[in-house]
Order: structure tokens, then sequence, then C-alpha cells
């Protein structure tokens, strides 16, 4: 089995079960651990990725169901345009605290801006309440997904 | 004088007349033209047994088939507890709560001292051991058109199975519910002690479809309304009826409410994986149903009961036509359910990364919502139902699973994001209220 992650050609060994989450692929059989497991049933977002440019919840695409599209990790986010200044934005008013839902809040916010470069609130909530965060950091999310549309 | 005398007998014969009317019934298979044979003047190919693949298989693996096929499993088996022990709940609104019952071999709480014709008495004439009448939950008055030899197969089978300790539960039910003897009057006009009839007019797979469909996997027991005697309304034979708490929905040949739109190698997909794209897959009762009884069918099996399906006359009910179309790309389009705004909140937080702002699931086949018949019923019923308990369907491509929100959401924000579900992505919105929940709620709990 061959899937494209990050713009490379990746193959998948016999030992892997093809009903496995890509979660789980990218993170023990790829080395990609940026991606992070919060709940295993799409309730989270901590394990977000971009498929075909799509936020899509890690834990419940089975890898056999990727196909030719193309997975984006966060190992990668930083090489587009839109996910270079997510990070940037991110950086520069320190959003995380403990860190552990940022990749997958980093995906969710930088797929927002691709699909609606100029995002209000209710464009904000709509794409990200699927986000959790446990220590509470939505203003600064919020803040810099603005920031982010600002800079140049 | 005798004018009168006339009127009166006139009116008298008319309500007579009616009150038969109502209270007679045609049976499961009287719609098909041309007429019935006993089994043994039958000269095609059996329409009983088991399929030819079994033939020769022992009289235990033989049982086991036509166990799975008559789906005993279902409702012999509450959630966590071991196979065949009972104690599934049956929540009958004014009625009460019944319980069904081990049906193990163990010889002090199951079925262990029953002799191969008390057997048939439960199975075809809703007779217990002592001689106690069976209510018509246990649908005897479907497994009354079963064989012999395919009932005491079935028993061979159970008899096989480890026996399990677990006393029955005592039912719930209010008086006069709670009368079994007054079943004898019930018995009386809705109970067909007759064994299946094949039809020579009809073709071989028909009638092999119309045994498995009426006298093992009972289908019309959810699927065909009941009349004000709660027997099954085979004038309505496949129009679709709320059991437990689920709709069960209109399987005659409708186009619109029915399966008339259905291709029959969509309709074989469903049964035999509970899934078919385009029209989503069973959850609940349904995915019970597939689960434990019609993915265990043969290939030919499941042609027949395809073929035995599309004979069943078209009945328009209230359900609209689907729509096959996803919803817009952008939660700011598309319709959305003007009570209120909860639906979408909710949807945006715990379902819209599953099941996107299309309907269409990035993730898995089986979470779409496009065209599915649940998210275009406008009672939003099953909706509300799948939200509460989630998915858990274990098909040979493996797990299947939603997450149940019954304990996480309050009865209020389910019923919000049912009337969104079935605004945003079916033919009309919901109008479930929180009262409506808790009902619900309490219709579908198996405990």
């Amino acid at each position: 089995m061959h899937i494209s992650v990050n713009g490379e050609d990746r193959v998948i060994g016999d030992d892997v079960d093809p009903k496995t989450p890509l979660l789980w692929v990218l993170r023990d059989h790829l080395g990609l651990v940026g991606t992070k497991y919060g709940c295993g049933i799409a309730q989270c977002g901590a394990c977000t990725v971009h498929v075909d440019g799509k936020p899509v919840r890690s834990c419940q695409l089975t890898v056999d169901n990727v196909g030719n599209r193309a997975v984006t990790t966060i190992e990668a986010i930083g090489n587009t345009p839109n996910g270079a200044k997510i990070q940037a934005a991110w950086i520069d008013i320190e959003v995380p605290q403990c860190g552990y839902c940022q990749a997958g809040q980093i995906m969710s916010a930088t797929a927002l801006l691709s699909r609606t470069p100029n995002p209000d609130d209710s464009d904000i909530d709509a794409a990200m309440a699927g986000n959790i965060c446990r220590c509470g950091t939505y203003i600064r999310i919020r803040q810099a997904i603005k920031n982010a549309v600002k800079s140049v | 004088m005798r004018r009168i005398g006339i009127a009166i007998a006139v009116v008298v014969v008319i309500a007579l007349g009616f009150a038969a009317w109502l209270v007679l019934i045609p049976g499961p298979m009287a719609f098909a033209n041309g007429s019935t044979v006993v089994l043994s003047d039958y000269t095609g190919a059996s329409p009983t047994g088991v399929p030819k693949e079994l033939a020769e298989a022992d009289p235990i693996k033989r049982g086991e088939y036509l166990a799975h096929a008559a789906d005993c499993i279902a409702c012999h088996t509450a959630p966590g507890v071991q196979a065949y022990a009972g104690g599934v709940a049956f929540n009958l609104p004014m009625i009460g709560t019944m319980y069904s019952t081990n049906i193990t071999p163990d010889k002090e709480t199951g079925i262990g001292n029953y002799t191969d014709q008390q057997f048939l008495d439960a199975l075809h004439r809703g007779i217990r051991r002592d001689g106690a009448l069976l209510y018509p939950a246990m649908s005897y008055s479907s497994y009354t058109y079963m064989t012999d030899a395919d009932a005491l197969a079935i028993k061979a089978y159970l008899f096989s199975l480890p026996a399990v300790h677990a006393p029955p539960k005592a039912n719930k039910l209010a008086w006069p519910f709670n009368q079994r003897g007054l079943m004898a009057a019930w018995n009386l006009f809705y109970k067909a002690n007759e064994r299946f009839r094949p039809n020579p007019s009809q073709s071989v797979e028909w009638n092999r479809g119309a045994y498995l469909a009426e006298a093992m996997g009972h289908c019309g027991e959810c699927h065909t309304p009941r009349n004000f005697a709660y027997a099954l309304d085979n004038r309505l034979k496949f129009a679709g009826a709320l059991t437990a708490g689920w709709r069960a929905y209109n399987i005659s040949a409708d186009k619109a409410s029915g399966l008339g739109d259905w291709t029959d190698e969509d309709l074989a997909m469903y049964l035999s994986t509970g899934h078919a794209d385009g029209h989503g897959g069973s959850a609940g009762p349904m995915g019970e149903a597939t689960d434990n009884s019609l993915t265990f069918l043969t290939p030919g099996d499941i042609h027949a009961l395809v073929v035995y399906l599309r004979s069943v006359p078209s009945r328009q009910t209230d359900l609209p036509r689907r729509v096959d179309v996803p919803a817009p790309a952008s939660y700011r389009e598309g319709a959305t359910a003007a009570l209120d705004p909860r639906g979408a909140i909710i949807f945006a937080g715990a379902c819209a990364s599953c099941h996107d702002w299309t309907g269409v699931s990035p993730t898995s086949k089986y979470a779409t919502l496009t065209g599915v018949r649940a998210v275009n019923d406008p009672s939003a019923t099953n909706v509300a139902q799948t939200v509460i308990n989630g998915v858990i369907r274990k098909t040979a491509e493996g797990m299947i699973f939603m997450p149940a929100f019954g304990d996480g959401y309050s009865d209020a924000d389910i019923a919000a994001v049912s009337n969104f579900v079935t605004a945003r992505f079916g033919a009309e919105g919901g109008h479930l209220t929180e009262k409506e929940i808790v009902s619900l709620r309490k219709l579908a709990a198996q405990q």
C-alpha cells in the first residue's frame, strides 16, 4: 500500500492492517509524531491532518480509505503560505499553554484560512468548534487567526 | 314497523361487517397472486430448510444458520449478557415493560427441559412448557410458518450452547395486560397456527424469500403497522412502524417513501452488509438485525429476500422523497433549523468533523448523511436515536463506530441537533421537542 504524505510517496508495509487509523500509521510507522492522539472518537480534534486540503480527524480515517488523496501533517504545514502565516501568528502571541492540542488547532485554522481568507467570529466558531483545548486558549486562538489574516 | 326492523337489521349487518373488517386481517402472504399448496404438494425446489451450500452440514451447523435467519439472538440477548440468556426489555406505551427469557439449555431457568413438542408449541402456538400463554412479543404469529424440521434444528443448535443460569425478570405490565389468560382471546383472532404454504404461481426465489422473510426473519414484526389489538395489519404490509422507539421504515415498493427507488444491487448490498452507498447504513434494531442475522445469509438467500421484498405492493406513506445531493460546503449556506441555533452550534463541535457540512464524510462512507432515509425522515426519530445511542456495528470490513451522545448532551440539545441535521441534509427539518427526546430514550432502553 502507498499513501502520499507531505508530498512524498510513502510505502506502508504489509504488517499494517489496512483498517488501521491513519493517525497510528503516521505516528508508529512513519515516525510523524507531531499529530497527537486525544480522544480516539473524533471529538477533540487533536489528531487533525489535511486530506486534499480539508481538515480530517486521522483517528477515524482508516489508512486504506486515504486512497490517492494527499495527506499533509503538522510537520509540513509550514511549507504552505497559510500554514506559515498561522504558525507565525501562533508564535507571535504565544497561543499554546500545554500545547497538546495545538497541532490540531493549527491544522484546522490553516484549513479555515484556505477556505475563508477573511473569517469573522462565526466563521471561526464553525471551523474551530471541533478542536478542544483543555487549557482554554480559545481567546488567543481566535486572536492569532485574526492576526494571521492581517499579516503579509 | 317492518321497515324500521329492516333498517335496524341493515345497520347491524354493516356494523358487524365493519367490526369484522377491523378485527380480521389478511395473512402476511395473502397479497400475492395465485393459490397456495401444502409444502408436501409443492414441486419446486424446497423453499424451507438451509440453502444448498449447507445441505451436507451437520445438524447443529444447519440449526445455527436457521437460528441466525430467525434472529432469535436479537430479542433473547440483553446488552452485555451471555448470548441467548434473555433479559431484553420491551417497553410498550400504556401497556408496560416485558422481558425476554433465557433460551439457553439451562434446566432451571432456560429451556433445558423442553421436549421437541413443547418447543414446537412455543414457536408455533405461543404456549409455554407450563401451559401458560406467551405474549405475542415472542413472534409466534410469524414463527408459526416455520417447518417442524427447521424449528427442531434450531432447538438442536440452542441445546448445543452452554447453559446459562439466568432467571427471567418479572414483567411489569398494567392491568388487564398482566392477565396472560386473556391472550386466548387474542389468539382466537390472530394466532394462525399454520405452516408455510408455498405459492406455485410465484418463482422458486419468491417462495424461498417469503419463507425467509415471514417464517424466519419476521420482518413484518417491526416493519408492518399494528392494529388496535397490536396485531400486524397486513393491509398496510411493510408500510413502516415505530418499534422500540425507532422507526422501522416503509419497505414496500413505493417510489418516494419505500424501496421503489432502490436498485436490486443496493438492496442486496444493504441487506447483506448493512450499508449501501447513497442510502447509508443500518443502525439501532436494524443494525442488530444485520449483524446478528442478515450478514449470515448466503448470497442466494439474500437474492431471494430481494425478490420477495420487490413483490410487496406499494404503500405510500408520509415519508418524503430522499434528497440525494450534498448540502453546501459552507455552513452559511443551505437550510438550517430556524427554531434553535443550538443545533448548528452542536453540529459544528461534535458532528462536522466526521459528517462535514456537506453531509459527505471525508473519513468513512458509513458516516455520509446524504441520501440516508433517517435523515430524510421529518420525524427525526432515528437521527435522535442514533445521536443518543451511537452506532457500534461489527462488519466484515471492521467496526463501524459513532459515539453515543445520550449521556453528554441534554434532551433539548439532542432535539436541536436532530432538527438541524434533518433540515440541512434531508428533505424537511424535524420539530422534535425536549419532551419527545425523553420519551424516545425510554422507549429504546433495552434494560
